[in-house]
């Protein structure tokens, strides 16, 4: 855990979302769930796979695997649970994660070939792990499943 | 200890609580509160009364139903919720509102304890089809609104295609009114 060196260094979550490790601010991130029992029933919302019942609460569970990492993500026991604001309210939702998920510390700069969906990017003893934006990361799945459609629609 | 326990779980029984029906398309679960349900038949038994629609507005409502003195568009469950083609064999006809919804199965009556509102992160046709999810047997289920099978637009569509066709015993000039079946 580096983050515990030096507490006015931001801290960040790295996590890995089907293939690739990415990684998002530490204040964005409540907590990492194992195991819940991931459910699904019928919705036309992009990216949302399922919902998971934590404490009482009905927890999304937003799949940022086709903007990530350009796939659906594979079932997981672990999500990550992270807090983004949906009309002016802040809402829990579950990423679903694979591997471990780590603390560290480390100053964000910007980078050229930084991903469409980050904000910057984290040098981790010479490995380059982009910073996810959020709600951008979400808007980019979306897009990922609006295009899917039309393919399905000429298949069929 | 015993006691205290007894005694913690008293508050949570005096929680209003609601019957539910719970109903299967596919291998889908859905509950739908049972005082907004008039009458549930099988398809098998609705025989003579389904009459076709001459002029399908809508994709998932190809028929209507008369009961006692009234009529039903009837919504066929697995199209609405955009599920893979399903064989109804039960009909959900609702109170209040003028639709009948087609289902695969009735799986239960059951009692629902709470009701949680649909987490702002889902945003599509979804918030129009339930009032929200319930926690029944450790299962998350989806609560259907009853009005949401067909909105109050759909609703317009359907009667300005095939006006009055949902007052009973009246038959419009136009409008055939070809019963199941009458067909060649």
């Amino acid at each position: 855990m580096n983050a515990e060196k030096n507490h006015l260094v931001p801290t960040f979550v790295v996590f890995q979302v089907g293939t690739r490790r990415i990684a998002l601010n530490r204040e964005t991130v409540a907590e990492l769930i194992a195991s819940p029992q991931l459910f699904s029933f019928p919705h036309t919302t992009p990216i949302i796979a399922g919902v998971v019942l934590r404490r009482g609460r009905i927890l999304p569970v937003l799949d940022l695997g086709p903007a990530v990492s350009g796939a659906p993500s594979q079932s997981t026991r672990f999500f990550l649970v992270v807090e983004r604001t949906i009309s002016g309210a802040i809402e829990k939702c579950a990423i679903p994660v694979q591997g471990a998920c780590e603390l560290v510390s480390g100053i964000m700069f910007a980078h050229k070939d930084a991903a469409d969906f980050a904000i910057g990017r984290l040098d981790l003893n010479g490995e380059q792990i982009d910073v996810l934006d959020l709600e951008k990361a979400i808007a980019m799945g979306v897009a990922y499943e609006d295009d899917k459609v039309p393919a399905i629609e000429v298949l069929a | 200890m015993t006691q205290q326990a007894n005694s913690g779980l008293a508050p949570r029984d005096a929680r209003p609580k609601e019957q539910v029906v719970v109903f299967a398309i596919g291998e889908q679960s859905f509950v739908i509160s049972a005082s907004s349900v008039q009458e549930i038949r099988s398809t098998d038994s609705l025989g003579g009364n389904v009459v076709e629609l001459d002029r399908p507005v809508l994709p998932k409502v190809r028929h209507i139903v008369e009961r006692d003195a009234r009529s039903y568009y009837v919504v066929s469950g697995y199209e609405h919720f955009h599920l893979p083609l399903s064989r109804p064999t039960s009909v959900l006809i609702l109170r209040n509102v003028p639709v009948a919804v087609l289902v695969d199965r009735i799986e239960e009556m059951a009692e629902m304890r709470v009701l949680l509102g649909l987490p702002r992160s889902f945003s599509g046709e979804e918030r129009t089809w339930y009032r929200g999810v319930t926690v029944l047997g450790h299962k998350v289920v989806p609560v259907a609104e009853p009005r949401g099978f067909l909105t109050a637009e759909e609703l317009r569509r359907l009667e300005e295609e095939n006006p009055g066709l949902l007052q009973t015993g009246v038959h419009p000039a136009g409008t055939s009114r070809r019963r199941q079946g009458e067909r060649a």
